[in-house]
This record gives structure tokens, C-alpha cells and sequence, in this order.
């Protein structure tokens, strides 16, 4: 189209340089210049009415919402996190993958039907914001914890994927026992988390007289601890963990007992539509009543099977508000052969790290369609019906 | 008869040839581009703060801050502001700057001078200086630095020099002098003002006795000398004075389970990584801007001041550096420019520089507006800079091209 333009650009200022050219007197070249004229003006017309309406198309696409842009643009824009074992990490081929990468996945296959339709932006913790902010991103799925102030102004949180709680790692060696006797510690802290602003109250509220060395990212943070730059390393537990795992010498360093905070990490999208923060959750909660449903990768189902619970999750028979969300009616069989349920994702990429699942926060709250079978865990999301 | 060739007239140029005319569309055209892009630039950051709902203002400056800082000179607790935070925040890169820029400085003038060195081994080693430093990105460098400073002992087996000198990768402790009180704090400025008040005329008077009859009389050393002499003796004089000393030395010393160094002054890790880096770097770029400044003053300015019997660095301090000077310091200010800025990578090596306490100031602050109070920060300090070597600049200049 731009082409057609330009030619027309080009054909026009060539016109117009005859024009004054044979401005003098030459009737006969002038009528026909004045013909070609008129031919070009009805052509421009038409064109501009073409372009009027693309830019109507345009906004509508853009006042459409989130869900037409990613389609329009044919892939998922992910904020992840390419170095924290587990939840988000580079593999030795670059590929970054884990446990908050896979919901990314999941949601690429509910709107595009790939999971690899995906691009991973990785981004720093103090980043975030900013990052949110300006809506680059359609989702960040970065263990990020939910604040009620990230909520005002990053964007909205969809339901937590992972309950967590702030801890400490000491080395061995110290002989450090329990999180008092860390006063007046050297502590690693990453910079721009909820980590920073957690360990401040601690060290407020109990005089523990501490000092910190604050390190601008994950690989940072621990390169100083590992050197023993500071006494104790602190982060969620999640993070200690995954980061203990990677260590050439793991029995060299202890996780303390005890949290300092309340860490619920989850999804963010970004503010402003309603519609794609109802998918980001829906796709949340297919992961989860999938696994309460036991439905994995290897049985999807693809006919009724006569549990109207399942067959209305997998949409094969009534509906959950798809329809309203711009999901297919389907989604949840690709979602689920795609990537798995929520159980099979932890098993894949949390569970190698050591942190068990069974009797933790992050098992089911119950297994559905049974009322009354506590599974012991905190993870629920909205019934999808 | 020969006819008479009519002279050209303005009416006989075309309109659109005009030089008038020509230089007018040209100027407002420019300025309409100009005040369009802006117009442009601020309606489109607006329109984007409204759609996408992205808070902003100032009110948050009051609140408190109540997040760690990690490196800070003066006094500093997490109940403080936001405003004061931002105070801590410019501080600590303020010590960077100055401290870079003056160490860079006088690293670059004597690399400089070794460049141009008679002594093949001193000029090739600072050759090869300058192209390595030069040519390496200063992330890199920093980067370097930072894990070649982790790599020294941890506090507890760090290396103690003489019991008072600690070196270990937390940082390094040396003994500082402390200033017992508000009153004393107030004497000792005082003190330090006269003492270079003296330093400075006694340089000058000996400087001035020394070219005018030829003694050699030290102004430098003297100048320096004297008002650390007249410290100690008032030092001592007040001590007996008060029966106090009104300034002590704090040493450091380990405290505690974890081996704390408490007392004396740490520069630690972050601080001594971004003056390394910083300094080493941008020396290299001075030390180039030196040897152009110096190559820039005729051959026979050296020649001459050798005839007269002036020593070779006599030659350099009194006739060639002087001159080389007025080459020298409109680069040099653009240098102090540059260190001043890429101190911002400081959130890289773990120190608390402007742009990494800034950046965390987003978690709990709207991101607008703190870029724009960054963008002000180092705005200001930039212009300061310009100021000041602007001023030093139209100082050295001939009469004649002021």
C-alpha cells in the first residue's frame, strides 16, 4: 500500500513540475495534463477513503483490547525472569523456561494455540514497574509478589501461583541457628523487590542493627553472598531454595528456619482491560481444576465423558464464559496437552529443586469435584462455570 | 558605440533566489519543526500518562522512604524521606564525581606525560594503556573490577595492615580522623580556611620570589606544608587548651560474631569498584587529551626554554603545560561530563549511586516522575560542571580571545 502511495506521490510531483513547466501556453498538453489530473484525484479519493478506514479498523482493534492486539501481532509478550532456577531460567541453549514461563505458555496456547508463540522479555526487578507501566508487555509472570500498591499502579495481579515467605541462608560455617542470632549480620539483598522493603521492617522492628549489600540482580546478589561479602543471603524461600540447588556444594549452606513476610507471587497484566485480566485468570484456573479434576497431558478428553465438571472444563459440553473472555470454547484441551496442569508443571520444574510440595502452602486447597477433601494447600482459584 | 553592461539589480534575482527570502523560510521552517516535535513530545507523554492510567506527582517526596540504602555518608535511616533519600541518593554519586574526576584527572596527566615519554618502555607501557582501557566497554571494566575485589578474603580472613588497615572484598577500613562535636566541627573549618588562605599566599609569594631573583625557594612544598604544620600545632595547642582533644583518629576494629568493622571510614566494595573503573577508564581518554594539548604548543617553546636553562620539568610545568592548558581544558570539562554520567551504571556493582536508589524508588513511587526528578539530577551536576571548567577556561585564555 505504502507503495502505491509513494508512486502516486512520485507521479503527482512529476505532474506538477510539467505543470509550471508548460505553464507558457500549450492547451493541447495542458487538457490532457488537466485529464490526468482529474483521473488521479478520483484515485486519491479512493485511496484515502481505503485509509480512513484502515485507521477505523485500527482503533477499533486498539479500544478491542489486549486479546485482538496479540492476535493481530501473532505472539504473546511475556515479562519473565532468565535467572532464577525453576520459576524462570536460561537453559544452555538460551531458551528460557520454568514454572511462571510455563503459565506464559499456557496462555499463548488459549489465544494464539501455541505455546511457543511466545516472546520472553527478561526483565530485572526494578524494571517491573516501568515496564508494566508502559504497557509494552501483555503479562508478566516474573515471581513477583502481590502488594496492594504494585496493584494500584503496575497492574492487575490474577490469582497467585505460588505462596511464598521471606527467608535467610546462612553458610554453614557461621553456626548461625535461628534468625536472631543475625544481629548485626552483613545481609545480600536484591534491589527493587519486596525482599528489600521486608528485611528493612524486620531489622526496624527487632533492632537487629543490620547492614546491607544491595545488588542490582539475582546473579549479582549471590556472587557477593558466595564470595562472602556479606553473612547471609535473603530472599523468598523459593528463591533460597533454587539457589541453594545450584550451588556446587549445597550442605555448605543452611536455610534458616522461620519467614519474615507474606510473599504470594502471581501473574500481572496490564491495567485497563478487564477482558484480558478475566482470561489471564481463567487460564489460571484451568491449570489448577485440571489437576483437581486429575485430567493430565496423556488424558485429555476429547468426547463427553459424563462428569459435567470435566466435560464443561474442556468444553465438551455447557460452557464457563468463554465466550466473554475470547477464549475458544476448547482451549482448555490444548492448554492442558500443551503445557500440562498445574500439578504436572510444579512436578517439572519445582520439585527437581527440592522444594516438596505435599503438606506445603502450594498444594490444592481440595480435590474437586469432592467437597470435602482438603488437600491441605492454599492454591484455589474461581470455579470455572 | 559599445552598449554599457547593466549592473544586476535585487529585481532581477527570482523570489525563490533571494537571500532574504531563502534565509527567512529556512529559519521558520526550522523553528516551526522545532516548537512542532516538542508540542508533539509533551502531548504524546501526556495522552500516554491519561490512557494507560500511569500515576504521577510529587506528593510521594514527603512520605517515607523505608527502604534500604545500602552505601551512605551521611546519616541515613529508613524513616526518613523520600526527598531526603534522593539527597543520600545525589551524595553518593556526588563523592563519585568529585572523587573520579580528580583522580582521573591526575592519573591522566601523568599517563599523558608518559606517552610522550623519550623513554621507549614508559611511552609504549602507556600506550598500550590507553588503547586497552580505552577500547573496552566501561560495564565491562566495572564488572572486572567487582570480581576481582570479591575475590579477596572475606572479612573475617581479610588482611590487617599494621592493625589498622583492613583489606578485605567487604571494602577497605583505614583510621579517620572524627570531629568531636558541633562547636569543634565549626573551629576546625574555620582553621582549614586560614590554613589555605596562608598555603596559597605563600605559594604565591614564594612563587613570585622564585622567578624574580632566581632562588630557588619551593613554593609548592611550602605551600602544602605549612598549613598541615599550622593544623598540628593548633591541634595540640587546643588540646592542652581544653584538656580534650577537640578531634580524635577512630580506628577500625571488628566487632561481633560476624567480624563487623566498625569505626575509621570503609570505602566498601561498590565504592571502591566504581572509582577504580570509573577513574581508570576515563584517565585513559585525559591522558589523550593531555598529549594533544601538550604536542599542541610550538616545538620551539621547548627549545627555547631549554636554551635558557630551564630543567625539563621546569619546561613542563612553567612554559609548555600552562599553554597546552587552553587546549587541553574544553575536552577535559566534557570528560568530567562523561565520568559524572556513566556513574549511573553503579546499580551494576552494588553501589547506592542516584540512578540505582532512584530506580528502586519506582517499587513504591510512580516512575514518571522520578526519571524526570533523575533526568533534573544529573541535568544540574552536568551544567555545574560546564560552569565551573567554563569559568577556568575564560580565565586561561589570551587577553585577546576572551
Amino acid at each position: 500500500m505504502s507503495r502505491k502511495v509513494l508512486t502516486l506521490v512520485v507521479v503527482l510531483a512529476v505532474a506538477m513540475v510539467a505543470l509550471i513547466a508548460c505553464q507558457e501556453d500549450n492547451t493541447a498538453a495542458m487538457e490532457a495534463l488537466q485529464r490526468e489530473n482529474a483521473t488521479m484525484e478520483s484515485e486519491m479519493a479512493a485511496m484515502e477513503a481505503r485509509m480512513a478506514e484502515m485507521e477505523s479498523m485500527t482503533a477499533e482493534m486498539m479500544e478491542g483490547g489486549r486479546l485482538e492486539t496479540v492476535k493481530a501481532r501473532g505472539n504473546l509478550i511475556c515479562a519473565g525472569n532468565n535467572s532464577l532456577a525453576g520459576f524462570g531460567a536460561a537453559d544452555a541453549a538460551g531458551n528460557v523456561g520454568g514454572f511462571d514461563i510455563d503459565l506464559c505458555r499456557a496462555v499463548a496456547v488459549a489465544v494464539l494455540g501455541d505455546a511457543n508463540a511466545l516472546e520472553i522479555r527478561p526483565t530485572t526487578a526494578a524494571e517491573r514497574g516501568p515496564t508494566m507501566q508502559s504497557g509494552e508487555v501483555d503479562i508478566m509472570s516474573r515471581n513477583t509478589t502481590w502488594t496492594s500498591s504494585r496493584n494500584a499502579q503496575w497492574g492487575n495481579f490474577a490469582p497467585t501461583m505460588f505462596y511464598d515467605g521471606q527467608g535467610f541462608m546462612v553458610p554453614t560455617s557461621l553456626g548461625v541457628n535461628t534468625l536472631a542470632e543475625l544481629e548485626g549480620a552483613k545481609i545480600c539483598v536484591q534491589q527493587g523487590t519486596t525482599t528489600e522493603l521486608n528485611v528493612q521492617d524486620f531489622d526496624n522492628q527487632n533492632n537487629m542493627n543490620l547492614e546491607f549489600v544491595i545488588s542490582a540482580d539475582n546473579i549479582a546478589t549471590n556472587a557477593a553472598y558466595l564470595a562472602g561479602n556479606c553473612d547471609a543471603l535473603t530472599t523468598d524461600r523459593s528463591g533460597l531454595v533454587s539457589t541453594r540447588a545450584e550451588l556446587d556444594n549445597p550442605a555448605d549452606h543452611v536455610i534458616l528456619p522461620g519467614t519474615i513476610s507474606e510473599e504470594p507471587l502471581g501473574p500481572v497484566v496490564p491495567h485497563g482491560d478487564e477482558q484480558w485480566y478475566d482470561l489471564v485468570s481463567a487460564v489460571m484456573g484451568i491449570l489448577i481444576y485440571a489437576e483437581a479434576y486429575g485430567i493430565t497431558q496423556s488424558n485429555v478428553p476429547t468426547a463427553v465423558t459424563g462428569d459435567s465438571a470435566v466435560d464443561r472444563l474442556f468444553g465438551l459440553e455447557g460452557d464457563y464464559g468463554q465466550e466473554d473472555m475470547g477464549l475458544s470454547k476448547t482451549a482448555a484441551q490444548d492448554i492442558i496437552r500443551a503445557v500440562g496442569n498445574y500439578g504436572e508443571i510444579y512436578d517439572r520444574h519445582l520439585t527437581p529443586l527440592g522444594l516438596a510440595r505435599e503438606g506445603s502452602r502450594n498444594a490444592l486447597w481440595s480435590a474437586a469435584p469432592c467437597t470435602d477433601c482438603p488437600k491441605g494447600g492454599q492454591v484455589y482459584t474461581a470455579p470455572l462455570r | 558605440m559599445a552598449t554599457v553592461p547593466r549592473l544586476l539589480t535585487y529585481q532581477d534575482i527570482p523570489v525563490w533566489r533571494h537571500i532574504l527570502i531563502i534565509q527567512w523560510t529556512a529559519q521558520i521552517v526550522s523553528g516551526v519543526v522545532v516548537v512542532a516535535l516538542v508540542i508533539w513530545f509533551f502531548t504524546n507523554i501526556g495522552n500516554a500518562i491519561q490512557d494507560r492510567d500511569i500515576p504521577y506527582g510529587f506528593s510521594f517526596l514527603s512520605r517515607e522512604y523505608q527502604t534500604p540504602i545500602g552505601e551512605h555518608f551521611i546519616p541515613y535511616e529508613s524513616s526518613d524521606t523520600f526527598l531526603y533519600a534522593f539527597g543520600v541518593a545525589i551524595t553518593n554519586t556526588l563523592i563519585v564525581a568529585v572523587a573520579g574526576v580528580i583522580l582521573a584527572t591526575l592519573l591522566g596527566i601523568v599517563i599523558g606525560v608518559a606517552r610522550l615519554s623519550g623513554n621507549w618502555l614508559v611511552s609504549k607501557l602507556a600506550t598500550v594503556y590507553i588503547e586497552f582501557f580505552r577500547n573496552v566497554p566501561l560495564l565491562v571494566q566495572l564488572l572486572f573490577w567487582f570480581f576481582i575485589i570479591l575475590a579477596l578474603p572475606p572479612v573475617r580472613e581479610g588482611y590487617v595492615i599494621g592493625g589498622m588497615l583492613y583489606v578485605n572484598n567487604g571494602g577497605i577500613s583505614l583510621p579517620w580522623p572524627h570531629v568531636s562535636g558541633y562547636a569543634a566541627a565549626l573551629t576546625w573549618v574555620a582553621l582549614a580556611v586560614v590554613a589555605v588562605v596562608i598555603g596559597v599566599a605563600l605559594n604565591k609569594w614564594l612563587s613570585y620570589r622564585e622567578t624574580t631573583t632566581g632562588k630557588p625557594s619551593y613554593p609548592l612544598i611550602i605551600g602544602i606544608a605549612a598549613p598541615l604544620l599550622l593544623g598540628a600545632i593548633a591541634w595540640l595547642v587546643l588540646s592542652f587548651a581544653t584538656g580534650d582533644s577537640p578531634f580524635f583518629i577512630s580506628t577500625p576494629e571488628p566487632q561481633g560474631r560476624f567480624g563487623r568493622i566498625v569505626g575509621g571510614f570503609t570505602a566498601r566494595t561498590g565504592l571502591l569498584v566504581m572509582l577504580l573503573g570509573l577513574v581508570i577508564y576515563t584517565a585513559s581518554f585525559i591522558a589523550e587529551i593531555v598529549r594533544a594539548g601538550i604536542q599542541s604548543v610550538g616545538r620551539g617553546q621547548t627549545e627555547a626554554a631549554r636554551a635558557l636553562g630551564l630543567s625539563p620539568m621546569n619546561t613542563l610545568r612553567r612554559v609548555v603545560f600552562p599553554q597546552a592548558l587552553r587546549v587541553i581544558i574544553p575536552p577535559l570539562i566534557s570528560q568530567c561530563l562523561n565520568l559524572t554520567k556513566n556513574s549511573s551504571l553503579a546499580g551494576a556493582v552494588g553501589y547506592s549511586d542516584l540512578t540505582s536508589v532512584a530506580l528502586t524508588m519506582t517499587q513504591t513511587a510512580p516512575a514518571v516522575s522520578i526519571f524526570m526528578l533523575i533526568m533534573g539530577a544529573y541535568l544540574a551536576m552536568s551544567l555545574t560542571w560546564s560552569l565551573i571548567g567554563n569559568l577556568y577556561n575564560r580565565r586561561l585564555q589570551f587577553g585577546g580571545r576572551r
